[in-house]
Parts: structure tokens; sequence; C-alpha cells
């Protein structure tokens, strides 16, 4: 039995690469600060694995170790290129990509269930392009339900 | 260079320490070469971390004397000889060697090359061993670098000194390399070549040579005396000239040299001519290959002396006997422990020497772990003492080079996994040491650590080393495993195990930027634990001499280096994907900027923290934002750039209140306290704050409330700046708002009036109604109150109209703040970035309470623009005519355009003829004698002024098939006063419009066309009375011969009715002939007069003709129809409503195709209507065989009756010769009518005894089928009532003529001829 894993940040950006919405799992102010550039800076590695992946015609979403500071940072990216990142504590042990892909994947589920609710484009512009932006304002403000299902993952993930 | 060791007394070893030390410090083959690339390794000692490799020693290639000549110099010898072959020799063989082998950290390569010192010939080596000086016969002599050695700086208890590295690295040789000239005796100039050998110069020659060659063996016997005592390996080569290689005494005198000399048979003397470049290359791999051996077995021996010791010293295990030092307190001996250290990392040293780095990495493991024990116990190594920290950096070097093998082997996690483990055992140690992770040494450690690694990962990226990429573990990665599995073996395992596993993500080893990026971060660490210890410690710490240290260091300057580094590389292996900077790369510059800050050099962080903010801001991190304008505005305090500070300030608002931000008003207070406390560096105009890139202030959204408008009609639009909740501007000093509703034009201007506020959250401002044609007026100010607390939203309402067709939307808002000397202006523009696209447009339908209502549109049509369009002319279009058209005739069409607008109009229409779908159907339609089959472009009504209207006909001629025909029309009002407005614009730049105004009107005509007259046809055929041409009649040949026996006559019967809804005056009827090949008209009674036709036929009319045609069967095709041989035209007018007469117009029927039915064998009896009692009549029979394959064989019998009113004369009964096929017969009677009345005729049987050939085996002839029967009976047909329906293709009889009874008598007479007799 692997150790468990910790987690210590979870980073939801748009395709457009707006956050949507980055929760940290720890106390600190700072530390918020500190998974916040550290998801801004994955999306370099990411748009390199993506490219990667494409000239492969890899269709796979998990996107692996990105890259590792004091954390380790996971990406995973949906089929409608939101990407996901996941910061975990480091720890001298093996991480198996099952575990990570675990995780990211009910996070999606997580965002895709949040974003099925009807009510979040009631006052929305009836217009297909601005889709995103719709969804970062909705993570922005009162998008209470995803953050708490967000937390649940977390909390099931050991954060 | 050559290092020109001084002579070294054999016993005084203090001496030479001292001096070697000294001359150490020079080293400059070893230290410069390294430096010049160790920024950071060099704070460790080089020795301890270089590539070691076999070390030969070359004397002999230094400054060369050239050789004095004993002889007295010959005038052929040159004195001065600036280009002696032997001196370049020298140069280039001591090149060569040098270039063998650089030293340097990273060198995996292992070709066996030596790392070359050149010495000087007699060159002493440090001493072996050294006893004290006292007591020699009771203590074993040691090394004098030994810690047993009291003189030794390792005395008592140091583990091992770089001094000892360097020792075998610059003062002791493996092999030892000495070049030697051998005497050449100068050549006697022969005067002849025929002249015997000088024999006494050749005594000469071998006397001087022996004695030379005698003087050089006991040199390199002395020499080899030396190296014997350290077992090295004595290699001499003597350069000669190419002559003396010839030369047969050569082999006898190197034998000489060799015995004399006493060098090994092997590999211990070569001979050297001054020789290319090329071959000089060849000579130094060659003389390394054959020292290589004895350089490992050197190496080899070493290690095992060592191993013995090791071994030794672990058995007895206990220390050596100190030897008490004359001065000092007794020092504690080194440990068992440290012992084993010792000679671990010797045996590891030599493995390297030799190459072997599987063994080095061992015996470096071993040392590496017994080190850890020894700091394990504050008792063996006793913290912050000299020992210990020389431990310290004996451990970090280890690690580096355990690192560093396992690098070699592309074992990145295996390297990187003793990296992090080096770092956090010592991390754990340090703590126990009182300097952990709150002391600027532990993170000034770390720091090294990180940055010795970078380094370390930098220097073999550039030859060997290649960073993995840890993409997952699907197909991408297959590629790296298989590249890597050349590499090493133990990696397929290892990368097996991770691709099943995931991969443990502290042995995931990345590119060096992120170790100088990790390192730099200790750094900022380390300088803020010294900033902290500055400000707190007391006099005691602060005077501690690490913190003295500490005080010299500049931290922020090497904090710097190391992001610059980082910087550097990660922008190197970030993907060079395009211009923009990775955002790596981009963090590492705000880390930058922020050391910059701190340092003081602000100039250079507003720099890039202007270059980060782009990024950050496109990409809407306002959490990574806010911070960086808060340093940047500090920047700008500093540098005293106010505008900058007021900018920034602004945009800082706009992101409201940081969350650990107590007061929300505290940006805004610092706004206002700059405006009271500074003064703009240009107070003429004022400081435009261009917030467009970046968060806007407010919530901007203009709204037209429709889409689209008419000319000079007016629409409301609503421009609302709404401010976020957390945005709190409420006390900035607004004093006014320029609305520009074009970027040129005047602004409609809000001056800010000081009113009580409402307390709503929505306030309205009324603006007016402005014409966009005339925006360069002046616009009336508005007064209002124009403060915006936290959440509220002021919304300018207002109308526009345009003159003209345009696309009007809002340029720009611009708010104006005035406080003190400042004047700000803030404009506000839509901004593709940001404002709140995902709230629906709300349009204010009520202030208090405010009401919104949402405001649903096409995305095609944007909400904050409107396009005005031109009205539509007001045009009529009426279009008469009287359905149906009839077929043939121009059909007129009435266009009545009546331009009921305010404008002259200029119109013109457009015809499209529809292709219709009926078959066969032709249509034109032609308008002022032009005819088109589809399209009328242009019709002109002229310029028709308000109220004028104008008419015009179109024809339509339609024909072949009725139907309805489509027509479009479309009219087109061209208003031509329009285009003379636009020619005088109002402003120059005004945007290019559509600039006609035209309108169209479209109408569909749907024309139902009718045929006026309808044809209906039957005909009859009658046989032909006239005989065959007789075979030999020659004007049977002519061309025009009409041979109508063969065919017969057709009678056409045609009726015309006339059936559509309107009457037609009937002009012209008559029959055109167009005699065919087989058919001509003979007869019609129009020929006669055709007047009775000429009259108007109103609907339900008929009127009828019948024509006669003569006709020949096509015997070629006789299954083809025969053409009508002429056509009917009737012209007509029709008659209209009025009574008056329409235009001339014709139809025209064509005479019917004749299907003449076929004949077999017919019996033709031709007989007058009439006769006269008793007067004799000829009656005559025309048997005629048709068929045409089958011979007749006819039999005639007349049947008489008593009843019969004829007395008949001739044939009673008889055979009438065979008729072969087209042949025919006549039989003539004559009758003598004798009754009166409608006397019948006697029945005149013909019967056809040739039957039908029926296929029967047994019948001989035909004849014997009809010997038995009476035979068939043929038709005896009544000429005068011949008529027969045309029988179509299949044989049936055509509907016409179905319910005429066919006048034929069959053969069995079941009808009767008669015939009338007068009296």
């Amino acid at each position: 039995m692997p150790p468990q894993l910790r987690l210590n940040a979870v980073a939801f950006v748009s395709p457009q690469n707006h956050p949507i919405l980055i929760k940290t799992f720890s106390q600190s102010r700072q530390d918020e600060l500190k998974y916040h550039y550290i998801a801004h800076t994955s999306l370099d590695v990411i748009e390199e694995r993506i490219s990667a992946a494409n000239a492969t015609k890899s269709t796979e979403c998990y996107l692996g170790l990105l890259y590792v500071e004091d954390v380790a940072v996971y990406g995973y990216m949906t089929p409608l290129k939101v990407k996901i990142i996941i910061a975990l504590e480091l720890t001298d042990s093996v991480i198996r990509d099952a575990d990570v892909v675990a995780i990211f994947k009910s996070l999606h589920t997580a965002y895709r269930r949040s974003i099925a609710n009807p009510f979040l484009r009631l006052n929305a512009p009836v217009d297909s392009n601005t889709d995103h932006a719709i969804l970062v304002n909705a993570g922005h403000s009162q998008w209470k339900a995803f953050r708490k299902r967000v937390d649940d993952v977390g909390r099931a993930a050991g954060a | 260079m050559l290092i020109p060791l001084q002579q070294v007394a054999h016993d005084d070893h203090h001496q030479y320490l001292r001096r070697c030390t000294l001359q150490l410090d020079n080293w400059t083959t070893y230290t410069s070469g390294l430096r010049k690339y160790l920024p950071i390794m060099n704070s460790y000692p080089p020795d301890l971390l270089v590539q070691l490799s076999p070390v030969m020693f070359v004397a002999g290639l230094g400054p060369l004397q050239p050789l004095q000549t004993p002889t007295p110099p010959t005038p052929q010898s040159p004195a001065v000889r600036p280009q002696d072959p032997f001196l370049t020799l020298g140069n280039r063989l001591k090149d060569a060697l040098l270039s063998q082998r650089a030293p340097a950290i990273w060198q995996p390569d292992k070709s066996k090359t030596f790392q070359v010192v050149l010495v000087d010939p007699d060159v002493r080596f440090p001493p072996r061993k050294v006893a004290p000086a006292e007591d020699q016969q009771f203590f074993p002599t040691h090394s004098p670098l030994s810690p047993l050695t009291p003189s030794s700086p390792l005395y008592p208890d140091g583990l091992i000194a770089p001094i000892w590295i360097r020792k075998h690295t610059g003062l002791v040789p493996s092999v030892f390399v000495l070049f030697k000239r051998l005497y050449e005796f100068p050549r006697a100039t022969p005067t002849s070549p025929l002249e015997a050998p000088d024999s006494e110069h050749e005594r000469d020659r071998e006397a001087e040579e022996k004695r030379r060659d005698a003087e050089l063996s006991a040199e390199i016997a002395q020499r080899k005396k030396s190296t014997n005592e350290r077992a090295i390996k004595l290699t001499v080569v003597l350069m000669a000239s190419r002559k003396l290689l010839d030369d047969p005494t050569l082999d006898a005198r190197l034998t000489f040299i060799r015995r004399q000399s006493g060098l090994d048979p092997r590999a211990a003397l070569f001979v050297l001519s001054p020789v290319s470049q090329a071959e000089i290359g060849d000579f130094v791999r060659s003389l390394q290959e054959a020292l290589w051996e004895p350089a490992v077995e050197y190496y080899t021996n070493h290690s095992k002396r060592v191993r013995r010791k090791r071994n030794r010293h672990s058995q007895t295990n206990q220390s050596y006997p100190m030897p008490t030092s004359p001065s000092g307190p007794i020092a504690r001996p080194l440990r068992p422990e440290g012992w084993t250290v010792r000679y671990e990392y010797k045996m590891a040293c030599f493995a390297e020497f030799r190459g072997e780095d599987e063994v080095a990495l061992k015996h470096y493991h071993d040392a590496y772990a017994n080190l850890q024990i020894m700091f394990g116990s504050t008792a063996i190594l006793p913290p912050r003492t000299k020992r210990w920290a020389e431990a310290k950096v004996l451990a970090d070097c280890l690690s580096l080079k355990i690192c560093k093998l396992y690098l070699y082997n592309n074992e990145h996690s295996l390297a990187l996994s003793h990296h992090s483990m080096h770092i956090r055992k010592f991390a754990d140690l340090s703590r126990g040491w009182g300097i952990g992770e709150e002391t600027f040494e532990f993170w000034s450690w770390l720091a090294r650590q990180h940055r010795a690694f970078a380094e370390l990962l930098e220097q073999g990226t550039r030859t060997t080393l290649t960073i993995p990429t840890y993409l997952p573990s699907s197909t991408s990665a297959a590629s790296t495993v298989v590249a890597q599995a050349a590499d090493s073996q133990r990696s397929v395992v290892e990368m097996e195990s991770l691709r099943t596993l995931g991969l443990n993500p502290t042995q995931a080893l990345q590119h060096p930027g992120f170790y100088y990026f990790m390192a730099a971060r200790c750094v900022e660490n380390r300088r803020a634990r010294f900033l902290a210890a500055l400000e707190n410690g007391g006099p005691n710490s602060t005077a501690s001499p690490g913190f003295a240290n500490e005080n010299k260091v500049d931290h922020l300057t090497v904090i710097l280096e190391l992001y610059t580094r980082a910087y550097e590389l990660f922008k190197k292996y970030s993907p060079q994907s395009g211009a923009n900077l990775g955002r790596q790369t981009l963090w590492i510059a705000y880390r930058i900027a922020r050391t910059y800050y701190d340092s003081g050099k602000f100039d250079m962080a507003v720099k890039f923290f202007e270059r980060i903010a782009k990024t950050y801001r496109r990409e809407s991190w306002d959490a990574m934002l806010q911070p960086l304008l808060k340093t940047w505005y500090a920047c700008a305090q500093q540098l005293g750039d106010m505008e900058l500070g007021v900018q920034l300030l602004i945009e800082m608002l706009a992101h409201g209140p940081t969350p650990d931000e107590e007061d929300p008003d505290a940006i805004q207070e610092d706004l206002l306290a700059v405006f009271r406390s500074t003064v703009p560096s240009k107070s003429d105009a004022p400081l435009v704050v261009d917030l467009s890139d970046a968060e806007s202030l407010f919530d901007y959204s203009v709204i037209f409330w429709s889409p689209e408008v008419k000319v000079d009609e007016r629409a409301a639009y609503q421009i609302t700046l709404a401010v976020p909740s957390h945005v709190h501007i409420s006390s900035l000093p607004f004093t006014s708002a320029a609305v520009y509703i074009t970027e040129d034009a005047a602004p409609i201007i809000v001056r800010h009036a000081d009113a009580k506020s409402s307390g709503d959250h929505v306030q309205e401002i009324r603006l007016g109604h402005s014409d966009y044609d005339a925006l360069s007026e002046e616009h009336p100010v508005v007064e209002a109150n124009l403060r915006w607390p936290p959440g509220s939203s002021i919304i300018f309402t207002g109308s526009l109209s345009s003159a003209r067709p345009t696309t009007i939307s809002i340029a720009k808002v611009v708010l104006t703040l005035e406080e003190a000397s400042w004047t700000v202006d803030l404009p506000i523009t839509p901004s593709a970035s940001h404002g709140d696209r995902s709230q629906l447009p709300r349009w204010l339908t009520a202030v208090s309470p405010a009401k919104f209502v949402p405001i649903r549109r096409d995305s095609q049509l944007p909400m904050s623009s409107m396009v005005v369009k031109l009205r539509p002319h007001v045009i009529r279009v009426s279009i008469s005519h009287i359905a149906p058209a009839y077929l043939g005739e121009d059909y007129p069409i009435v266009i009545e355009v009546t331009n009921l607008d305010s404008k002259e109009l200029d119109v013109a229409a457009d015809a499209l003829l529809q292709p219709t779908e009926i078959e066969g159907a032709t249509t034109s339609i032609s308008h002022d004698k032009e005819i088109w089959s589809n399209l009328i472009k242009g019709i002109a009504f002229g310029k028709l002024a308000p109220g004028v209207s104008a008419v015009k006909t179109l024809y339509l001629n339609s024909g072949v098939a009725a139907g309805d025909r489509i027509i479009d029309l479309s009219i087109q009002s061209h208003n031509t006063a329009y285009s003379l407005i636009m020619e005088s614009p109002q402003t120059p730049n005004s945007p290019a419009l559509n600039t006609s105004d035209t309108s169209e009107t479209l109408r569909t005509l749907i024309i139902p066309t009718a045929d006026p007259i309808v044809a209906d046809y039957s005909i009859k055929y009658k046989r032909s009375p006239s005989e065959q041409p007789g075979l030999a009649r020659l004007e049977t040949f002519d061309s025009d011969y009409w041979d109508e026996s063969v065919g017969g006559v057709a009678i056409v019967n045609t009726v015309w009715t006339c059936t559509g809804p309107h009457g037609i005056k009937v002009e012209d009827v008559k029959l055109t002939r167009g005699d065919g090949m087989f058919a001509r008209v003979t007869g019609s009674f129009l020929d006669n007069d055709p007047s009775d036709l000429l009259i108007e036929w109103l609907p339900g009319d008929q009127f009828s003709d019948e024509a006669s045609v003569s006709f020949v069967p096509d015997d070629e095709n006789p299954d083809v129809p025969i053409a009508g041989p002429g056509v009917y035209e009737i012209s007509w007018r029709r008659i209209l409503s009025n009574n008056e007469l329409g235009p001339l117009a014709k139809s025209v029927f064509q005479l019917p195709q004749l299907e003449p039915p076929e004949d077999g064998l017919v019996a033709l009896l031709d007989v007058p209507t009439t006769a006269n009692l008793h007067v004799p009549i000829p009656i005559r029979m025309i048997i005629r065989n048709h068929r045409p394959t089958r011979s007749a064989n006819v039999v005639v019998q007349v049947e008489f009756d008593a009843t019969d009113g004829f007395v008949l004369s001739g044939l009673r009964a008889g055979r009438v010769p065979i008729l072969l096929p087209g042949g025919e017969e006549i039989l003539t009677w004559n009758a003598i009518p004798v009754e009166c009345g409608y006397t019948k005729l006697p029945r005149i049987k013909v019967i056809d005894r040739r039957q039908r050939v029926i296929a029967q085996p047994g019948a001989s002839t035909p004849e014997t089928t009809s010997a038995d029967g009476e035979g068939e009976l043929v038709s005896v047909v009544d000429m005068r009532s011949d008529e027969r329906p045309a029988v179509s293709m299949d044989g049936t009889r055509s509907s016409t003529d179905l319910g005429k009874r066919p006048n034929a008598i069959d053969g069995h007479g079941s009808t009767e001829i008669t015939i009338l007799v007068l009296p």
C-alpha cells in the first residue's frame, strides 16, 4: 500500500488560460499566492505536453508530472481543454499514476457536474463563444457548489 | 606551462609542504581551468570534485637548448636556427600532449587519455615516507600528509585533504615520459660520392657517439632510479633526425642505451623524428595506448596497498599510537571511522584514476556512509570545529561526485535521490548542530548544494547528459524509454518499473534551471534569516565570525545571479513556440524584479514589472498581479515617477483591496494623498490613465435599444458604468465625465455637482438627444453627481439620430479626476478581455427602485452598436393583365409605377422569366421590340416626381404548351438627389458607407396560359382504285412519279374548337401544303372558300375542314408513321373586353401523321353506285396480294341466287393465276340490272387456296393442305365505301375511329353489296 498522497492545491484553468478556481488546502495566505504562481507556470509545461501529445495524436487527458519544486505538480486537460493542475506534497516514494489520475477524474467530474447546472447560464447571453468566460466568472463569484465539490475531492485525496 | 619545482630537501618535509602549497596555489593548469566555469563549485576545493585521470609527467620538451656541436661549426650548419625541426617538434608535442585532457569536473569520456603535466627532466617527487625526526627506529614511517605525521595539516585527526589529491594529480605521476635528443655526429661533407669514407672521421664519430650515449644512459639511469622508488613507469623517447633512423648503427646504439640505463624491455624506449602534426597525433595516441596499462597498474598497486592498510586497520580496530606532540594539548587521534573514510576515499580516487567508475562509486558510497556515521555523533566530530567543517566539505564533495558518477550512466533518479537524500540528512544533522532552518548558515549551505548540483547538470548537459521528460506512461514515453535503453541496462529496468507504477517526484530530474531557481530561493531565505538576525540579534551573535562573514556577502547580487542563470536556462529549455515569454520565465523574471527592488535598482525592477504585468493582465491572473502592482508602485514611489504611481494606484483600485488588506479605502486614500502632496511633472496636459489592457475600474457596457433604426429615427442608448462591490472609489474626486460618441467629435460633458446622494445604487443621468451628424456642435452640459459608492452604477441615457445611413456606437467615456494640481483622464473603452460578458445586457426601465429588462439579441447584432438605414422608398406598383394568356399571342402585361414618396425617384424595372417545367413550352418576353428569352434588364420608367406614375407594357409570348408562366419583377427606385447630399460630407473622414439611396420592390407574376383553339383530327384511309403500273412503264422510274396503287388516300377531318374564355376573331385560315416523300395533300375544302371560317369564334364554337391526302407507304420503314404533309394556319386576334381586337396572333396546326393499316390479300370490288335498269354496268374486281412473302392461289366463285336482281356475265367460277406477293389481278364482269331499287349484287366469293404453311413433317407440298378444304376466304371490299381507320403500330384501331363500323365485307359475305338501280 503506497503512502497516502497529500493534496496541497488544486487549480482549474480555462482554455483561454484564465484561472477558474484555485483552491489551496493549507491555511496561510502566502501559500495561496504561491499556488497561483505554480498553476500559472504549469501552463507552460502543459502547452509543451499538449504539443507533444498532438504530435503523437494522443488523446490522453492525463499529462503526467509537470515539474517539481517543493511540491510535485501534475497536470490534466479535459477534452474541452479545461486544464486541471494539482500540487502534491513531496514524499520520497513513488506516486502511482493511477492514483493521480483518480484524483483528476474526480476533479473533472466535480467540474462537469457543476457546469451542468443550467442556472449558471441564467443571465448569460445565448452565445456559445463566450461559454468559458461564463465559467470563469462563475468560478469567480458565487459558485459555491463547485467549491464544495472540489473540497470534497480534496478531503478524499488527503488534503 | 612548466612548473619548476624547487629542489626539495629530502628530509625537510616542512619546508617541502610549505613550498608545494605555495606553488600549488599557482597551480594554473588545474585550478584556473576549473575556476573558469565553476563559480560556485569553487567554494569547494576543486581537487575534490575534478574528474581524475591518469597523470603523465612529460619532461625534456621544455625550452630545449639547441644542441651544442663540439666540432667547429661548418659554414653549412646555420648558426642561428630559427626553424630547428626539433624545437618545432617539441612545441608540437607539448601542444598535443596538453590538449589530451583538459581538467574538468564533467568528463565522462572513457578514452585512454592522460592528464599530462610538463615537468623539468630532473623533477623531484615529494618524499614518500617521513619518520618523526626524533626516533626513527621506533615508529613506523608515514607520509607527510598522514594524520599521523605531526607536521601534516591533518594531524592529528584530519580525514583527507585536497592536497592529497593534488599530490596525485600534480606531483606524482603514474608514468614518466622523458624526451631526449639522441646525439648525432655532424656529418662530414663528402667531397665526392666516390670518395672512401673518411676513416678518421668515422672513428671520431663512433667515439663521440659512444661517449654521448653513455652520458645519456647515465642520465636516464639516474631518472630511472627515482621513478623506480615510486614504481612509476619511465619511458624514454629519443628524438633523432630522420637520417639517423636509417643508420645501421642505430639499433646497436639503442640497445646499448637501454641496457646501460636499465630501462624496461617493454614500452620504455621510443624513437621519434620530426614529423607532421597528424603523425604527432598518432604518436601521442600510441604512446598513451602503450602506457595505459602501466598507469592502471600503478594505481591498482596503490589501491591494493590502501586496501591492505584498511583491512589491517579494521582487523586491529585500534588507532595508531599517537606520537606525542612536542607542544600543545594532547590531540585526539583520528577515530577508526575516520580511517575507514580515508581509506575508502583513497581507493575511490585510485579507481577513478583507473577510469573504473563503478568501483569508484562504490568506494565513494562507503566513504560517504562512514562519514555520516561520524557526523551522527558529536563525540566523533564536535560541531563547529575545523575538522567538522572540513568533513562537511568532504561530504558535500562526495555527494556531488556520487551524483556525477550516477549521471555519467544517465541514472537520473539515482543521482537525484542521492542529492535529495544528502540534503535531507544534513538538514536533519544541521538541526542538531543548531544551524537549522532558522539560521542563515543552513540556507547558505542549502543554496550551495542546489547550485552545485545545478552547475553539475549544466556542465553535463553541455556534453552527454540528457534531461529526461516525464510524459505520462502512454505512447510517447515509450520512445524515450527506448532511447534510454541504449544507455544503460539498469535504466531500462528502472523505467519499466516507472511505467507500471508511476514515478517518485523527488527522483524526477529536471533541467538545471530548476536547481538554480531553488538555490536562489534558498539564498533569499538566507538573506531573510540574516536580516532577521541582524535585527533582533544581540551583540553576541553579531560578533560571531560567521556573522561577520555573512555581513560581507552581497546576498542580492548572488540572488540576482542565480535567478538570471535560472532565467536563461528556463528560456533555453522552454519550447521555442514564439516571441512571447514563457510563464515560467515570467515568474523568474518577477523574482528578479523583486530582487532588483530589494537591492534598490527600481528602474530595472520597473522594466521587468511592465513586461510581466502584460501577460498576467491578459490572462487575468489577478491574484498574482496584485502583489506585483504593489511592489511596482513602491518602485514608482522610490523613483519619484508620480505619473506611473497614479496609474498603478488606479489599476490597484480596479483590483480591489488584497484579501489581507484591512482598510478597503487604503488605496483610495493613498491616491488622494499622492494628489495632494505631489505635483505632476507636466502640469499643462492631463495625465491619461488608459486601463484598456488591465482590469477596468468600471464594468462598462453600452446598449442600444434596437439593433437597427431608420434614418432620422431616434435611437435610445444606455451607457452603464458600474463599480464592482470590491472596488472602493467613492471618494475619488471625479469632476466630469465626457461621453464621446465618435473619437473626434465634441463630447457630451457631464459635470459633477455635489448633490445629496439619493442612496440608490443606480443613478440615471439623462444626456438628452444628440444628432449624430452634428456632433461637433456643443452639447449642453449636464450636471450630476459623479460619485460611485461600492457596488453602485451610473447609467447615462440618451438618444441619437442620424440623417445618413451609418453604424453608430459609443467610442468612449472619459472620466476626469481633478485634485490639487493633478488632472487625470480615465478613458473607458469597451475592452475585449474584461468586462462582465457573462451578464446579460440589461436595460434600465425605472430608477427607484431600479428595474431592468434583460435584452437578448442575436449574437451577430452587437449590443453596443446600432445600424442606421435609409427608409425604403414608397412606391406603388400595379400590374394588370387579362388572364389567361393565349399561346402564340403577345400577351400584354401592364406595369404601372406610382411614386408615392416625397422625393423624386428614378425607377427602373427588371423582369426575369422563370424557366417553366412544362415540356416543350417556349416562352419569351418582349419590351420595346426587344425579345428576350429570360431576362429584361432596366426597363426605365424614368424619373418620377412625387405623385407621378408611369406605365410600361411587357409582352409575354408563350408557345407550344399551355400552363403557368412565372415572371419576377424587380422595381428599383433610386433617389437621385441623395448622392448629391452625400457629395458634401460634413466630416472629412466619415466612414464610406454605401452612398446610394436605393430601394427595391419585388413582385412575382404567375400567368396562366391556355390554347385559344384546340384541333381534333379523324383520319380515314381508302384503298386506291388505280391499277398497278406495268413493269415496263418508264415513267415509274421518274423521281416525281406518284404510284398511288400501292398506297391510298387518307381523308383527314379537322375540327377546331375555340376553348378559351375569350373569343377570337379569326382573320385567316389556310392549309399550307408541305408535300413529302410519302404523302401529299390532294384537296381541301379550304381550297374553295374559307370565308365561312373567318368570323368571330366564341368559346365553344367548332369549325372543321376535310383534306384528302394521297399517300404511299414507305417500303423501307413500314412502321414509321408518315408525316402530315401540311399545316393549317389560323391567324386571329383576341377579342378584348371592350370589343376591340388584340394584336394579330397565329396558331399553327400540323396535319396529323398518317398510319395506314396494313393489307394482306384483298379483293376490291369496283362497282358504280347507281345503274339504270337493263343497262349493263361493268363490275371490276382487283385482287391484290399485299402480303410480303406469300403468293396467293385465288379461286373466284360467283354465287348466284334466285333472288338476285342482276344478270352477270363473266367468270362464274375460276382460278386466278397465282398471285406473287405484290401482284394484282383484275377480273371484270358485266352486270345487267333486272330489278329497280336497291338491288343486291350476286355474291362473289374469293378463296385463297394457298393457306398458311403449317410446318408439318409429313406434308410434301403446300397444296396438300388446301386439297381437302376450301381454303381461306378473302375479304371483298366495296371500293365505294372503303374506309379504314388508322391502325396504330401495335395493330389496334386508333381510338378516333372506334365508333365507326368498317364497311368492309369479310369473305363470308355478311354484308351485301347493293346498287341503286334506277328505272
